[in-house]
């Protein structure tokens, strides 16, 4: 509890932001990172970092596990601990975990002053874009439109008409899961493909507007 | 104006059992084979049917696959070459057709000739085609790497039909709010194509 002199009170129901129950590999983290020497959690940091970024960090884990100062139990450990905590952190958006609150509630956890800071740097710096960005790529969907080609044609005449005078649209849909579609769309089911495209977007637009879009949390 | 029919051994033969069949049965065999006429695979009798067309008409088997035949083929050139139905008429005359049945001929065309040239005109083959448009909008509001989300989705199902099967095969593709924006541009672009057409 909190009383200020004016007589207000607040109470602060917030448990930590990683959760009522500690992760297991967060725990298992700090009593590691006691003994740490700082130039290998930078290093390993920095391998975390990486990874949370989609890049392939293997090379800079093996270069780490074969300097043989820890050994691959508490590289593990470290490692795990990191990248929980990390993500953690970062799926929360800046608006409801704030640098002073991410950094209490480190300290509550006791780790070290000056892993604290490095945290925080990785968390509310400049990389932080980047690696909302990248944790936005792996998430779950519906395959997406990569490419869209598409072409107008008029039949002039077919074996059955000598003068058929008829456009038509064939369309080629290029999805990120890498599945190509390729088919033909008579005029009238385009425009029904326009105007039902158009009713989404407007009803996009009305969604976005309405206020329970507009709740900061 | 090219000549529809022109008069080989067969056509001759054909025409010669046509002048023969029963002029009030007639007008209704031809609508029924106009009805049919626009499908590719598809024949205007089953053999049931056939059989009681022999009896009916009074031929025999292999005369009537010659009558059939022969007269989808007229039909098909009518459409063709879009005939009027005057023009039509003058033609199965001059191939020695008798009055009676160049008139029905000519009778059925007025009435379902527009109907067939325009179905026809609609006949493409494509390996597929577009048949069902459907979507869902969602609000996503949190997944495994990003909590307290409100972004909306469209999830576009497209149903594409193609010509040898009758399975539609469903096509999904989402979009947040960019992408169907780019892709709604996209289509007026076609769009703007159309209609430099007309």
């Amino acid at each position: 509890m909190v009383c200020n002199l004016e007589g207000t009170c607040s109470m602060s129901h917030r448990s930590c932001f990683l959760g009522a129950r500690m992760p297991l590999e967060v725990d298992l983290m700090v009593k590691q990172l006691k003994d740490l020497d700082k130039e290998i959690f930078r290093k390993i940091l920095k391998a975390v970092v990486n990874s949370l970024e989609g890049k392939d960090s293997t090379e800079s884990v093996r270069s780490i596990a074969e300097t043989k100062s820890l050994s691959e139990e508490q590289l593990s450990c470290i490692l795990a601990g990191m990248y929980t905590l990390l993500s953690e952190a970062l799926r929360l958006p800046q608006s409801s975990l704030k640098q002073e609150v991410f950094k209490d509630d480190l300290r509550d956890l006791r780790i070290p002053e000056e892993y604290i800071s490095d945290f925080a740097s990785v968390v509310f710096g400049s990389r932080r874009s980047v690696l909302e960005a990248a944790a936005l790529q792996k998430g779950n969907r519906l395959p997406s439109l990569q490419d869209f080609r598409w072409r107008v044609d008029v039949a002039i005449s077919s074996s059955s008409l000598t003068r058929a005078l008829q456009p038509s649209i064939l369309m080629q849909l290029k999805l990120s899961d890498g599945e190509a579609h390729r088919f033909e769309v008579p005029v009238a089911k385009f425009q029904e493909l326009r105007y039902n495209v158009a009713l989404i977007l407007k009803e996009m637009n009305d969604l976005e507007k309405r206020s329970i879009l507009k709740i900061q949390d | 104006m090219a000549t529809i029919v022109k008069e080989t051994q067969s056509i001759k033969q054909a025409l010669v059992l046509i002048n023969g069949i029963d002029t009030g049965k007639f007008p209704r065999l031809l609508s029924r084979i106009l009805q049919k006429l626009h499908l590719k695979d598809e024949h205007s009798f089953n053999e049931e049917e056939k059989e009681k067309l022999q009896a009916a008409l009074s031929l025999e088997k292999q005369d009537l696959h010659l009558v059939l035949e022969t007269v989808s083929f007229i039909l098909e050139q009518a459409a063709y070459y879009n005939m009027k139905p005057a023009a039509l008429q003058q033609q199965l005359e001059n191939v020695h057709l008798n009055q009676e049945k160049s008139e029905a001929f000519a009778l059925a065309w007025t009435n379902m000739g527009q109907d067939i040239v325009e179905k026809l005109r609609q006949n493409t083959f494509a390996p597929k085609k577009l048949e069902n448009i459907g979507w869902c909008l969602n609000l996503e509001m949190g997944q495994s790497t990003q909590a307290k989300m409100k972004s909306p989705h469209a999830i576009l199902e497209l149903g594409v039909n193609s010509e040898d099967s009758e399975n539609t095969e469903k096509i999904f593709v989402e979009f947040n709010h960019g992408e169907l924006l780019e892709f709604y541009n996209k289509l007026e672009t076609i769009q703007a194509q159309l209609d430099s057409l007309t």
